[in-house]
């Protein structure tokens, strides 16, 4: 039987395509790069596509905005509504935003922003190491069915990565609507109270968020850049810390993996 | 003759040129007439330093460029050397070395920022993947006279930086910082870039020998040529002043990103096709140096049409569409035949015109057997001129007189271990550089395994799917080589082949850039020889693969002084790559366990000049700096590398600014989340013994990993705790309230206008 196929869009400016593809691989799914003006029709074909992270269209506009306005995005929201996994990654979450896919409460209409970082005395682009957890509900969503319940470390990489909603958006309003996903967290799992564990102001600590359905994740932290145990800081602290400081093996899926794996489960490619 | 000298010197001064009137004379007798603008303007380039070398060619022939691991030495856009086997295909790994000093003093962020994109091309035009790219800088106080431009042009180069390397994709690799202000009015903005590429597939910078045979065409890829960086050879090449700002590039990482990976359908297509081509990069000169050096090299003329290069702007004079330093282009030379399919990779796959107005690919010229360089434009011809003549080059002999320093002695002086490792530990020195890497992307691709920070050398498996590693580090200390100019050489190249070996890399190749004053001045001169001597002896002590360690590829940049004659410190700055074939085996410096030992290698040696405790304590005079001793050098790396390699050493971090104190309290501070580890050392904690800077390591031993016979060199000193602190017979230092200021540091002090 060959490995279901998902789709990984490189729109111009994206940069994480090749990583993306390497870690869905790892989990033993078949990676296609496709190019935004490939059309729609190889896309249609696949089980799941992702959006990678990157800089799309130079960030014109709003990081996302022209990109969500391409005929490719047509597709993807097609692939969205059949219940067909989708994810976005960093600049790939920007997109999803931008084109309504999420949080998708009202299909169409742009209900969210990632704002610029909100960070105490700094502005600008920040990268590191953040930890995460599983909202309640989220496991629902086919990207997150597997993964553990602690803290799960990622790195982040973006200069506008703080989930916003209207004013006066209530968590309960988004809790009703299954939208958590990922929230920052701190290393043993609690919340997160505000920088550094937040690393961006993000609203109600929001690292990912979800559509109705848990089909479209668009998150700001990389998992494919820790699907592998080696790619985690050999001092961080935690549990995969720990695990990383006992273990220097190079085959070792890392914390980002679970995110490719329960893909691969859900698609029936799963060990 | 002389009403040509007069009209050439005429010409010289209107067109702000930096010939000589007896080099515009030469120019003259070649083409046997007086040379037309574009003629003036290419040898004005060709012939500057900053491309010619003249006055340093002669002298670089001391560097080792060989080694048997070395597949290209210096010569192209960038040098390569053998890095590993993997899945019955071998990979090279490609590497270059260049400085963006000037732009970077009179425009930071835009300096910075093609900095790092002029260095990725001269990488990716060998047709290889670029998965790094590090910069060395070197800043001026901060806190000192010119603090304010000194922040703000180190915030600016930061910014550069980032918003560039970021945007394109490639992890950065750190580097190192420095901040003397003896760089107040010219900073150092070194950058290195590296890359991977199947051996099979290394592309050169030449039109191939087939183009004897069949029609070959140039084809320009990129951006649109606009009037930007029209002169940057001879700004970069000449005394510092804010006249040079139509001088500096524009970057667009944006565009660099999209022509990239159109390169690569363009390069797989090629290699498909069996065709051979060339491929380099437009850096200086722009198109006229790109399509008269790849002529010549491939031993054939170049008949160019200007009217065929998209332009940003009408009405460009030809000199400058000929000469512009326009960013994001390369020159392609490919049969005629595939030109179409290679135009519709770039102008309809990739739709380059539609992401960016005139932006694309266009058949600008054609390869011929005659051997002239032949420019058309507006049915004119704008210039005429034997290839060989254009790239034969140019040498001055510049005098030299030796100018010795005499370091002054170290006067008495009470050392309290806690209180002085505290100072020297939030000096500018000392602080974390983690503020500064916050902002670089050191993530992206996927492939990093140190990051800058975590280790000596940062570390990265650049080939998908082997287990090879490539660990990088750059150095170079102004302290010592503003005191003795050999050991300034010597040192950055011994320093950066220690951060390598600390992680478990054997070094194999290195890059050098060599920045200093004005080459008229006989003593600048003389620092500038001595530079070279150090890293040619020291290169020469540390081959570890049969040979020397081979400079692969590097840079000269001269002219780095005020208009009113201040030079810089002999700055030679040296980047060492190695390889940990098993990169499992590869180890940080943060420690690992309590009840660990504490090993140093490298006896404690009263050789304080230079050093970071002479600097905030005894006024700088710390005597003579720390001699360069290659044999005991290299015997040490030798060990280190078996003691890594069988698994005995759990950290490791090679003793450098601060000393053995700043190396001890870096490995406990490296522990940051994971927490609770300290060092208790036993040995005498004198001011020679925690901060002298001569070689060496602190390597963290199991007890029982320890060999039943220690190397002559090596001794336990300490032990590793559970207490996080430092501490020593009579003192303790507690690491964790010294943490926050220590972390904090820079940013308090370089974005504190922010």
């Amino acid at each position: 039987m060959s490995r279901p196929g998902v789709a990984v869009i490189q729109f111009p400016g994206s940069n994480c395509e090749r990583e993306t593809a390497r870690a869905l691989e790892s989990a033993g799914l078949s990676a296609t790069i496709i190019r935004w003006n490939e059309g729609a029709r190889l896309i249609s074909s696949c089980h799941a596509c992702v959006l990678p992270g990157g800089f799309s269209f130079q960030d014109r506009i709003r990081a996302g905005a022209v990109a969500a306005k391409e005929p490719v995005m047509e597709a993807v929201a097609a692939m969205a509504d059949s219940g067909r996994p989708v994810l976005g990654i960093c600049n790939g979450a920007q997109i999803l935003v931008e084109s309504g896919l999420v949080p998708g409460w009202a299909p169409g209409s742009v209900e969210a922003a990632l704002a610029a970082n909100d960070i105490p005395g700094r502005s600008g682009y920040l990268s590191g190491w953040a930890f995460v957890r599983v909202a309640e509900g989220a496991s629902r969503s086919p990207w997150l069915a597997e993964a553990p319940g602690g803290a799960i470390p990622l790195p982040f990489a973006h200069a506008e990565g703080r989930f916003e909603f209207a004013q006066g958006t209530s968590l309960d309003h988004l809790i009703s609507r299954g939208t958590p996903g990922l929230l920052y967290c701190r290393r043993d799992g609690s919340p997160a109270l505000g920088f550094p564990a937040n690393p961006n102001g993000s609203s109600f600590s929001l690292a990912g968020i979800l559509n109705p359905g848990g089909n479209v994740l668009a998150m700001m932290p990389h998992p494919e850049r820790a699907a592998m145990l080696w790619q985690v800081p050999p001092a961080l602290g935690g549990s995969w810390g720990g695990l990383r400081r006992a273990s220097r093996r190079l085959d070792v899926p890392g914390p980002g993996a679970a995110l490719f794996l329960s893909l691969a489960t859900f698609l029936g490619a799963g060990s | 003759m002389e009403g040509l000298r007069a009209a050439l010197e005429k010409s010289i001064a209107s067109r702000g040129l930096s010939l000589t009137p007896d080099e515009a004379l030469k120019v003259a007798s070649w083409v046997g007439r007086m040379p037309t603008p574009v003629e003036l303007h290419l040898f004005d380039t060709m012939w500057s330093e900053h491309c010619s070398y003249k006055s340093s060619r002669r002298l670089l022939s001391v560097l080792p460029t060989n080694s048997p691991d070395v597949t290209l030495g210096p010569g192209e856009d960038a040098g390569a050397f053998r890095f590993a086997e993997h899945a019955g295909k071998c990979w090279d790994v490609v590497v270059a070395h260049e400085s963006h000093n000037h732009p970077s003093q009179v425009l930071p962020v835009e300096g910075a920022a093609t900095g790092v994109g002029g260095i990725v091309r001269d990488v990716y035009c060998m047709g290889a993947t670029v998965t790094g790219v590090m910069d060395m800088l070197r800043f001026g106080d901060p806190l000192g006279p010119a603090g304010s431009r000194v922040r703000s042009i180190a915030r600016g180069v930061v910014n550069g930086i980032w918003q560039y390397g970021n945007a394109l994709g490639v992890p950065n690799q750190g580097g190192d910082t420095c901040f003397h202000p003896g760089y107040d009015d010219n900073c150092l903005v070194n950058v290195v870039a590296m890359g991977v590429v199947e051996s099979s597939r290394l592309v050169h910078s030449r039109v191939p020998e087939a183009a004897h045979g069949e029609p070959y065409v140039l084809v320009l890829v990129g951006k649109p040529t606009d009037s930007t960086g029209f002169g940057g050879a001879t700004f970069a090449s000449a005394d510092l002043d804010e006249g040079g700002l139509r001088a500096v590039q524009v970057a667009d990482p944006f565009l660099k990103r999209v022509v990239s990976i159109a390169n690569a359908a363009a390069l797989d297509f090629l290699f498909e096709s069996g065709a051979s081509f060339g491929f380099k990069d437009l850096g200086a000169g722009g198109i006229a140096c790109v399509s008269s050096e790849m002529a010549a090299a491939g031993g054939m003329g170049v008949e160019l049409f200007l009217d065929e290069v998209p332009t940003a702007v009408e009405g460009l004079p030809p000199e400058v569409i000929a000469c512009s330093e326009t960013q994001e282009r390369y020159g392609l030379a490919v049969p005629e035949r595939l030109a179409a399919r290679i135009l519709a990779i770039y102008n309809e796959d990739y739709e380059m015109p539609k992401l960016h107005p005139g932006a694309g690919a266009a058949l600008i010229g054609r390869f011929v057997d005659d051997p002239v360089y032949r420019v058309w434009c507006r049915g004119t011809e704008a210039a005429c001129a034997p290839v060989e003549a254009i790239t034969r080059g140019i040498h001055h002999e510049r005098p030299w007189r030796e100018a010795p320093i005499t370091a002054p002695g170290m006067p008495s002086r009470e050392f309290s271990p806690a209180q002085d490792i505290s100072r020297m530990a939030l000096s500018l020195s000392g602080c974390s550089r983690k503020p500064l890497f916050s902002y670089y992307d050191c993530e992206v691709q996927g492939i990093a395994l140190f990051r800058p920070g975590e280790a000596d050398a940062s570390v990265s498996l650049p080939v998908p799917g082997c287990m090879a590693g490539l660990a990088v580090s750059g150095a170079g200390n102004p302290w010592i080589g503003e005191l003795d100019p050999f050991l300034g050489g010597a040192s950055a190249v011994a320093e950066a082949v220690r951060n390598v070996v600390a992680v478990g890399a054997t070094p194999l190749a290195a890059t050098d850039c060599l920045n200093y004053g004005s080459p008229e001045v006989p003593e600048v001169m003389w620092q500038f020889r001595r530079g070279l001597e150090g890293i040619s002896e020291a290169c020469k002590a540390f081959g570890f693969t049969g040979g020397p360690l081979p400079i692969v590829s590097g840079n000269v940049s001269f002219y780095n002084q005020t208009p009113a004659g201040r030079a810089i410190p002999p700055s030679p700055v040296v980047a060492v790559f190695g390889r940990i074939s098993d990169a499992s085996k590869a180890v940080d410096i943060s420690l690992k366990e309590p009840g660990n030992l504490l090993v140093l290698f490298g006896p404690r040696r009263g050789e304080l000049g230079g050093s970071l405790y002479a600097r905030e304590f005894c006024g700088g005079s710390g005597g003579p700096p720390p001699g360069f001793r290659p044999a005991e050098e290299r015997e040490m790396a030798g060990e280190i590398l078996e003691w890594i390699s069988a698994g005995r050493a759990r950290a490791c971090h090679d003793i450098s600014e601060g000393g053995m104190a700043l190396a001890a309290l870096e490995m406990i501070l490296a522990d940051s989340d994971a927490g609770g580890c300290g060092i208790e050392l036993s040995c005498s904690c004198d001011a020679i013994a925690l901060c002298a800077e001569n070689a060496g390591y602190l390597v963290e031993v199991r007890p029982g990993d320890l060999p039943p016979q220690m190397p002559g060199f090596a001794s336990v000193i300490g032990t590793v705790t559970g207490d996080g602190s430092l501490s020593g017979p009579g003192w303790r230092l507690e690491v964790s309230l010294l943490r926050p200021a220590w972390a904090d540091r820079l940013a308090s002090v370089v974005w504190r206008e922010e």
